[in-house]
């Protein structure tokens, strides 16, 4: 039993589970208290192994090919297999899963060292996926898509991804705003502090100072190899809006036009011909021209572009006087790193007046690169 | 005080039941395990699944005390572990003036048990019987509280300066739980077992209403788990608990309700949702979900 736990561990971390020297010994002394019946066995290792439940689809198969479910050990008392309304509901649990629930009929809990029989549950695999748990498996697995190979059903399903994604971005700004730096010490509040401690000062307060709150600016590349990344990033700025004092978010192709964000779709200011050729040089020198108001010291500009120029003029004076201008420039490109500066794209023309300059080619990088730039900001 | 009874599957299996946390067997035997390797157990999950519920029936069947720490954004050290009664000190030093003691008489007073304001960390370890500890939405807290947990949880002893050091005689039950908001750092997760709690599926759902709202009727009980049912997998804000379906469960009972229709679920609707834009989400969706409910009902 102890070598084949072991091949079962090493197979573990072979499909990309973390397992640590400990995990393995609290298995072990799981494994001699739970018994060695199967789906107890599988609850005592998952328990122990198994940290993450987006990892519960890893971790039963790897069960499955360790410890293989043998025809013949079928158990008597068996459960009958689940009517067909909760197998055919499909996303719902498999019923095998439920137990009736009549508190006298469970089923013995193996503890001892007799081996009881082998429970017959149902299918394995669906056993262990309630419709949530499955859920999280699949959205570790959009997370980590190239824009470039999303494809439509996987873009359909990544809205709940990005409202969860949205909601903790809004948790690491909030933090963010909290942790003021500690400022110069209030004399008056400690003072007043004191009189409660009989005049000692036990207490001090400091004049915390919060970080101002900056306007934000987000400049979205809407051609058809970027649209997607643009409507992900947002859909990831849109709830987060009340973090920054002013926010204006451009679409463009070749030509900046302004968005606002009413009733969950996005209603462009004027028309934007999304079938144009991308021309960054055009678009920077528009909004220049048009946009220059909105951008102060306090502003952060966000430009989330593939930098295909379509070999135009790049107009890299532009860019460095928006840079000058704001107080930061982060320029966010959707595509791998080996692909900038191929073909049109003219990234190192670009990355010389930016601030900084992040890939962001699947969604979880443009959720790191969103915290990376907007929260210290 | 009680002693603690010892720990085996019936044990747990007989808490469960006498609570009326009905629940599947998977959970089960990672109660007991926690129980029998003394591990702390992580549970995470939706909200409103039964986490917290977890603790309270722990202490149950262990027939001892729950102590519980709800864990905020800006917990720290002081509110969680101990923290001096400042003003109690300054009094009796106040007091102590007009006797005029010396300085080592004074910290003989002032620094005693008396003047420490023991918060629940601090009670959980220095219980005299084993206690189960309850550590609520440890996702709300920040990254300096957890490394302060870990450095708690894995010793069980806490030096006061003035006190000495004070170690658990009896290593207390923990049960952490999390709402997955966040990401909790690698350390404390290896260091617990781990439960990922979902709601019931309808079987238990149903049988959980039988059991607390036990004078409804059988085929409306059924419509409710099988509507409550379809409600979660709607793309919602906030998916409707297991106490809020026995809420929506008890006053259809008020409202002597016989059977699910249209109208009556607008009308209670806001008992199980909670937010403008699930309400107007599910007003739509009403229809499709009492026919799934009917059909099959049988």
């Amino acid at each position: 039993m102890k070598t084949r736990l072991l091949t079962f561990i090493n197979m573990l971390r072979d499909a990309g589970l973390l397992v640590t020297v400990a995990e393995a010994l609290d298995a072990v002394h799981a494994v001699r208290i739970v018994g060695v019946e199967r789906s107890a066995l599988q609850d005592g290792l998952a328990a122990t192994l198994l940290k993450d439940e987006a990892d519960r689809l890893v971790f039963d198969a790897t069960f499955e090919r360790c410890f293989p479910l043998l025809g013949r050990h079928r158990g008597k008392g068996q459960r009958p297999e689940p009517s067909g309304d909760e197998s055919s509901s499909g996303a719902g649990r498999s019923g095998a899963q439920v137990r009736s629930a009549r508190p006298q009929e469970r089923p013995d809990l193996p503890a001892s060292d007799k081996p009881s029989s082998l429970r017959e549950r149902g299918p394995r695999i669906h056993r262990t996926q309630s419709s949530r748990s499955r859920l999280l498996i699949g959205r570790r697995r959009l997370q980590a898509i190239p824009f470039a190979e999303m494809s439509p059903q996987d873009i359909e399903g990544c809205d709940a991804l990005i409202a969860e994604l949205a909601q903790r971005f809004r948790a690491h700004l909030r933090r963010r705003l909290r942790h003021a730096r500690r400022g110069r010490l209030d004399i008056r509040r400690t003072i007043r502090w004191s009189i409660s401690k009989g005049g000692v000062p036990i207490q001090t307060a400091f004049r915390g100072r919060r970080p101002s709150t900056p306007d934000l600016v987000a400049l979205c590349d809407c051609s058809h190899s970027v649209a997607t990344a643009s409507r992900f990033l947002i859909g990831l700025l849109h709830p987060a809006h009340e973090f920054f004092r002013h926010v204006h978010l451009f679409a463009f192709v070749d030509e900046p036009i302004e968005i606002s964000i009413e009733g969950g779709a996005l209603a462009p200011h004027e028309r934007l011909d999304l079938y144009a050729r991308s021309d960054f040089g055009r678009v920077l020198v528009r909004f220049l021209e048009r946009h220059e108001s909105l951008l102060s010291r306090n502003t952060i500009l966000l430009i989330l572009g593939d930098a295909r120029n379509n070999r135009r003029p790049p107009r890299a004076d532009v860019l460095t006087r928006l840079g000058n201008a704001t107080r930061r420039l982060v320029w966010l490109n959707p595509e791998p790193t080996e692909r900038w500066n191929t073909g049109d794209s003219v990234m190192n023309t670009y990355e010389r007046a930016c601030d900084e300059l992040l890939a962001a080619s699947t969604i979880q990088e443009l959720h790191a690169a969103l915290r990376r730039s907007l929260c210290p900001g | 005080m009680n002693r603690t009874p010892d720990i085996t599957p019936e044990l747990v299996r007989s808490g469960l039941q006498k609570a009326f946390y009905l629940t599947t067997p998977r959970v089960e035997t990672v109660l007991y395990l926690a129980l029998a390797l003394e591990k702390p157990l992580l549970i995470e999950g939706p909200a409103g699944a039964g986490k917290t519920e977890i603790g309270k029936v722990l202490a149950c069947t262990l027939q001892t005390e729950l102590v519980r720490l709800q864990c905020y954004e800006g917990l720290d050290e002081a509110r969680a572990l101990y923290e001096w009664n400042y003003q109690k000190q300054l009094l009796r030093i106040q007091a102590d003036r007009a006797g005029d003691l010396e300085w080592s008489e004074v910290t003989q007073h002032i620094f005693s048990r008396e003047y420490l304001l023991e918060r629940p960390l601090l009670h959980a370890i220095t219980a005299p019987h084993k206690v189960v500890l309850l550590i609520d939405e440890v996702d709300k807290a920040d990254e300096e509280f957890e490394a302060f947990l870990l450095e708690v949880l894995s010793d069980f002893q806490v030096s006061i300066p003035e006190l000495g050091t004070v170690t658990a005689r009896h290593r207390p039950v923990v049960v952490l739980t999390s709402n997955r908001t966040r990401e909790l750092s690698e350390a404390l997760k290896r260091r617990c077992l781990y439960l990922y709690l979902d709601f019931p599926g309808v079987e238990i759902e149903r049988e959980i209403i039988r059991l607390k709202v036990p004078d409804l009727d059988a085929a409306l009980r059924e419509q409710v788990a099988r509507f409550v049912h379809g409600l979660r997998k709607l793309e919602l804000r906030k998916v409707p608990s297991i106490a809020e379906a026995l809420d929506w469960a008890r006053a259809l009972r008020t409202l002597h309700i016989r059977e699910l229709d249209a109208p009556a679920i607008r009308q209670t609707l806001n008992l199980l949702l909670k937010h403008e834009d699930d309400l107007r989400r599910a007003d739509g969706k009403i229809g499709s979900l009492l026919a799934t409910a009917a059909r099959r009902a049988v």
